[in-house]
């Protein structure tokens, strides 16, 4: 994905071409799904139609594989993805509380992005270090012991940006 | 073949491997419930209502995807089974809301019978309502999506059966809904509304809307559907004298329980409220209601007296392809025997007469030569010169399906999009009229290439020669030039149908309606005997017919040349049969087709018609003329369902009944015959046309003498032989029906196709040369080329479908599809009114901007009245059918100014 720009349209052409590696390929579905979020950061709708075709598929097909696993995206996603826990010890420990202080920093709700894409949160049901309690991840990097200030600290750029 | 052998419910029962345990205990007469398993459907066991228990291992199978093993020892109803199976409707009921009471589904729900049977009551369990809101914007079909139970049922009608992939799972866990793509309303996807899914839905999330009437099914009749020449069977419910819908027929297996949005909605037109309830008399330019006797009397003395003043000659009869075998062969027996006239035929004669003249001469047998179930078996399917998916869309199922399932190759030979294309492994486009061209610039590479079948050419076919030297011309780089197709496609596509083992060919109007339109038929099967696809199984040729009974019109011998069964008039020994059977003496002379009626009728030549069913001044090309021929008759009766435009001009007009208020069969396009069964009485004073036609006789003084049309049948069989037609035995039962059926397709012709297995029935088929004459140019000023067609959510002229309020109500206006660059250039928005004239007429329509088209056409849609497109064709006859041509003209567009 672009570091730097903000995600825009997809460019057709690109979709075509990685399409077009599978053509007949019933079974490439996931695999190819996956290559393009990984070029895109998500996978755009209008390529559901492309995927589909190429596939020998039906659109809606192709629709209900996107919608029934979570690691797919049909909408763009920020380029860091906040990742809340709230697993049984996150909880005890106050993991709520991490969430909404997250929220307020980040001034989105769960499951948004924010309008600058820098920004996308979600929760997790547990990420196994729960000795770390509470947790957060952030773009894969795992943040333990977090507590308000913590929460300040990894979003400073945020506050300054504002 | 190995027996399993298991034990079920205490019984040693066997079944054959693969076999499920639900299908064996069907078999053996052991009910399991089920709520997501249909035999025509693959089997998900996604609803686990159909658990059954081995008792060797206590394992508990869904038993509609467990197959038998031997010595399994199953148990359908022990405690254990019963207790879980309850289970899992109570947690269904759970989340299902509790309006039975005013469900639509009612006592068709499955799921309620289901319950009611395990006793469950109310359900403790905590209740998780599925909020979803009602869906209901098109007047078809109402999505209540809080009684789904995922039982896919819908999903897998669209995928497997009608292969349109509307909808599939959503989301997933308890969000989980079958939804379309970006899970829009069902009007704005794929959805053709078909109907398939609402025959399925197992609960009330899928029912019919806009019903005309409300009310518990009381009986249900299977029949046949009355629109296209699929003949798919359908089943009507009835309460009350009332249709109440129409489903599909479940017992079909040609058609696996599919319809189209025709069938399943288009019938309301029984109860419209615009049908002839009493014969109407014409006097003094007003039309009044008359007893029948007087009615009758009036017709038959007008007709006596024509006859003795100008003699037989000057009567003619249009039978109708719409009305059953039997009352086609009553109305020639009327025209010969009553009028002593030839002058008889039908109204197939616009769409059907190419392909009976074409490949009656190429084949011998003027038909669809293989059975439809065939057609899943070919190798390759060229569909040419048709839009399968509007004028005939159980045959468009089936070729989506072929694809789809069975990797068959589509070549589609096409100049419009159409819903096709994305299915075809190669697309040729040529310009319009400059088939034959392509056609014969593929027989052209057959035959250079070596591609040919040689033994079957020489063992079976003659004239060869003269076909290979008619071709010479057609070389690919001559067809290109002629066509528009490059000349690599052409290659291409000639090996493609070459190389297939089997190759089935599939035209429809786009092939018969040209001018060229016989010549045209006799190209395609020249490529069929080539390539020695015929009589054999997965090859043949498949002619599209437009309506339901326009193959059995002809075999009953309403047409001016024939008798039934194909028999010439000139032909003394044939006429002798029919003689000494009806005890009068028939005239000799071949009679005129429908066009020349007309003709004759403006020298004034014919003096009065009796017309059966068909609306001439809509389906005729140049309305006015016709028109104006019609009211200058002396003496015209119509009968018909609905004062049409052709009624208004009778004299007499008789009130016919519906097909759903009549016995008798219809011949479908491959040639089956179906019966025809009587659902309601007809309405008021209406008749079935076989009997208004025998009490027409009755007055005429010329009594025919049958009671019903199963002795029209029987007679029909007893004098005429049609080849290897499968007819309706014991009386009409649909059992022994479905069982003669299915005799026929499976034993003797099992292997070979249906017909031209052994010996063509003139020894040898015969090559056609034909000849390609490049389409004539239009007139200065004229520079687009207008297709005329059908659109899936109307039929025919609209005489029928343009009073279906739903299909009404879905597509209400005519409209002129036109492509993007050419809107551009004429600046036209999408939605705006233009007049598209030619030098014949012209008429105003709604301009639809689409990427179907190339540049330079235009299309129609033939089925709104108000729009009447044939006001834009000129009377141009095929020269061996005279058939009119109705395809393809030259016309301009005007965008109309706003006042």
């Amino acid at each position: 994905m672009d570091k730097e720009g903000i995600p825009g349209e997809a460019d057709p052409a690109r979709i075509n071409a990685l399409v077009s590696e599978h053509s007949q390929q019933k079974w490439a579905l996931i695999s190819l799904l996956q290559k393009i979020q990984g070029e895109f950061g998500y996978i755009p709708p209008q390529s559901i139609p492309l995927i589909a075709r190429s596939l020998g598929l039906f659109p809606s097909q192709v629709q209900g594989v996107i919608s029934f696993y979570t690691q797919l995206y049909t909408q763009p996603r920020g380029r860091n993805v906040v990742r809340v826990c709230r697993g049984t010890a996150c909880h005890v420990r106050g993991g709520k509380t991490i969430l909404k202080l997250v929220k307020q920093r980040l001034g989105i709700e769960e499951g948004e992005t924010s309008p600058d894409f820098e920004y996308t949160l979600e929760t997790v049901a547990c990420i196994g270090v729960c000795a770390l309690a509470p947790n957060i991840v952030v773009s894969d990097h795992v943040h333990g012991h977090m507590n308000p200030k913590k929460v300040e600290q990894l979003f400073r750029n945020r506050e300054d940006k504002e | 073949m190995q027996a399993i052998t298991i034990t079920l419910d205490g019984r040693e029962v066997s079944g054959y491997p693969g076999m499920t345990i639900l299908e064996l205990a069907k078999e053996s007469g052991i009910n399991i419930p089920t709520l997501c398993h249909d035999p025509q459907l693959a089997s998900v066991g996604a609803c686990r209502v159909c658990l059954v228990e081995d008792e060797r291992n206590g394992a508990l199978l869904a038993s509609c995807v467990a197959p038998i093993a031997s010595g399994m020892v199953i148990n359908t109803h022990s405690p254990r089974v019963m207790e879980r199976r309850k289970t899992v409707i109570e947690l269904m009921l759970a989340s299902h809301p509790d309006s039975c009471l005013v469900c639509d589904k009612g006592n068709r729900c499955q799921l309620r019978q289901i319950a009611a049977d395990l006793g469950i009551g109310l359900v403790k369990l905590q209740r998780l309502p599925q909020m979803v809101s009602i869906e209901e914007v098109n007047p078809f079909l109402e999505r209540d999506l809080s009684k789904c139970i995922l039982c896919a049922k819908c999903i897998r009608a669209c995928q497997e059966l009608v292969v349109e992939g509307a909808i599939d799972y959503f989301q997933r866990g308890f969000t989980t809904i079958p939804a379309t793509l970006n899970n829009k309303p069902l009007e704005s996807s794929e959805c053709t509304f078909c109907g398939t899914c609402v025959g399925l839905c197992p609960t009330g999330a899928l029912t019919e809307k806009e019903k005309t009437y409300r009310g518990t099914t009381q009986t249900v009749t299977q029949t046949i559907c009355p629109f296209c020449g699929c003949g798919c069977s359908i089943c009507l419910e009835v309460k009350d004298g009332r249709v109440l819908r129409a489903t599909p027929g479940k017992e079909s297996s040609v058609y696996k329980g599919t319809l189209c949005v025709r069938g399943s909605y288009g019938c309301d037109f029984i109860h419209s409220p615009d049908r002839l309830l009493k014969p109407l008399v014409k006097s003094n330019g007003n039309s009044e209601e008359l007893p029948w006797q007087e009615a009758l009397e009036l017709a038959g003395t007008q007709f006596r007296r024509i006859k003795d003043e100008y003699g037989a000659d000057s009567l003619a009869v249009l039978g109708s392809s719409k009305c059953t075998n039997e009352e086609n062969y009553l109305l020639q027996r009327f025209a010969r025997s009553v009028f002593g006239t030839n002058n008889i035929d039908n109204g197939s004669r616009l769409y059907n007469s190419a392909s009976r003249v074409g490949l009656g001469s190429s084949l011998s047998f003027s038909g669809t030569t293989n059975y439809l179930t065939d057609l899943e078996q070919a190798e390759l399917i060229l569909v040419i010169g048709a839009d399968p998916n509007a004028s005939a869309p159980a045959i468009s199922y089936a070729i989506k399906r072929a694809v789809k399932q069975h990797g068959v190759k589509l070549l589609l030979i096409e100049p419009r999009q159409t819903k096709l294309s994305s299915f075809a492994h190669l697309w040729l486009r040529p310009r319009v009229g400059t088939d034959m061209a392509l056609i014969n610039g593929l027989a052209k590479v057959i035959v250079d290439e070596g591609l040919l079948d040689e033994e079957f050419v020489t063992r079976r076919t003659d004239n060869f020669e003269a076909f290979a030297e008619s071709l010479k011309k057609y070389t690919p780089e001559y067809v290109e030039k002629a066509t528009g197709v490059p000349g690599q496609e052409i290659r291409e596509a000639a090996r493609l149908y070459a190389k297939a083992n089997q190759a089935a060919i599939v035209y429809g109007t786009g092939v018969t309606q040209h001018i060229t339109g016989t010549d045209g038929v006799k190209a395609l099967a020249n490529l069929a005997l080539l390539t020695g696809n015929i009589g054999r199984r997965g090859g043949g040729i498949y002619a599209l017919q437009r309506e339901n009974n326009a193959q059995g019109a002809c075999d009953m011998g309403a047409l001016p040349k024939f008798l039934p069964g194909y028999q010439s008039v000139a032909d003394a020994q044939a006429r002798g049969k029919f003689e000494e059977r009806w005890r009068v003496s028939l005239p000799a002379e071949a009679g005129l087709t429908a066009m020349e009626m007309m003709e004759q009728a403006k020298k004034g030549k014919i003096k009065g018609m009796y017309i059966v069913g068909e609306n001439p001044v809509l389906s005729f090309p140049n309305p006015r003329f016709i028109k104006e021929i019609l009211a200058s008759l002396d003496f015209l009766v119509v009968q018909d369902m609905f004062l049409t435009e052709t009624a208004r001009l009778a004299n007499v007009v008789l009130p016919a009944a519906s097909f759903a208020e009549k016995e008798g069969t219809f011949t479908n396009f491959e040639g089956r015959v179906q019966r025809v069964q009587k659902a309601i009485a007809p309405l008021g004073e209406s008749l079935p046309d076989w009997e208004i036609i025998l009490r027409l006789a009755d007055k005429m003084g010329s009594p025919m003498p049958y009671s019903s049309p199963q002795e029209v049948m029987d007679e029909v069989i007893g004098c005429c032989q049609l080849p290897a037609y499968t007819f309706y035995e014991g009386g009409g039962h649909p059992e022994s029906e479905a069982k003669s059926l299915y005799e026929a397709e499976s034993g003797s012709h099992r292997g070979v196709g249906r017909i031209h297995g052994g010996q063509f029935s003139e020894g040898f088929a015969r090559f056609c040369p034909v000849e390609y004459a490049p389409p004539a140019k239009g007139k200065k000023g004229y520079p687009f080329t207008l297709l005329a067609g059908t659109i899936l959510s109307h039929f025919g002229a609209g005489s029928r479908s343009s009073r279906s309020t739903r299909l009404r109500k879905f597509s209400s206006e005519a409209f002129v599809e036109i492509c993007e660059s050419d809107a551009r250039e004429l600046a036209i928005a999408d939605g705006e009114m233009v007049k598209v004239s030619s030098p014949a007429g012209e008429v105003t329509a709604k301009v639809k901007i689409t990427n179907a088209l190339r540049e330079g056409m235009l299309f129609m849609p033939i089925s709104f009245p108000e729009a009447p497109v044939n006001e834009l064709f000129d009377i141009v006859l095929d020269s061996e059918t005279k058939a009119p041509s109705l395809k393809a003209c030259s016309v301009k567009v005007d965008k109309i100014p706003i006042h």
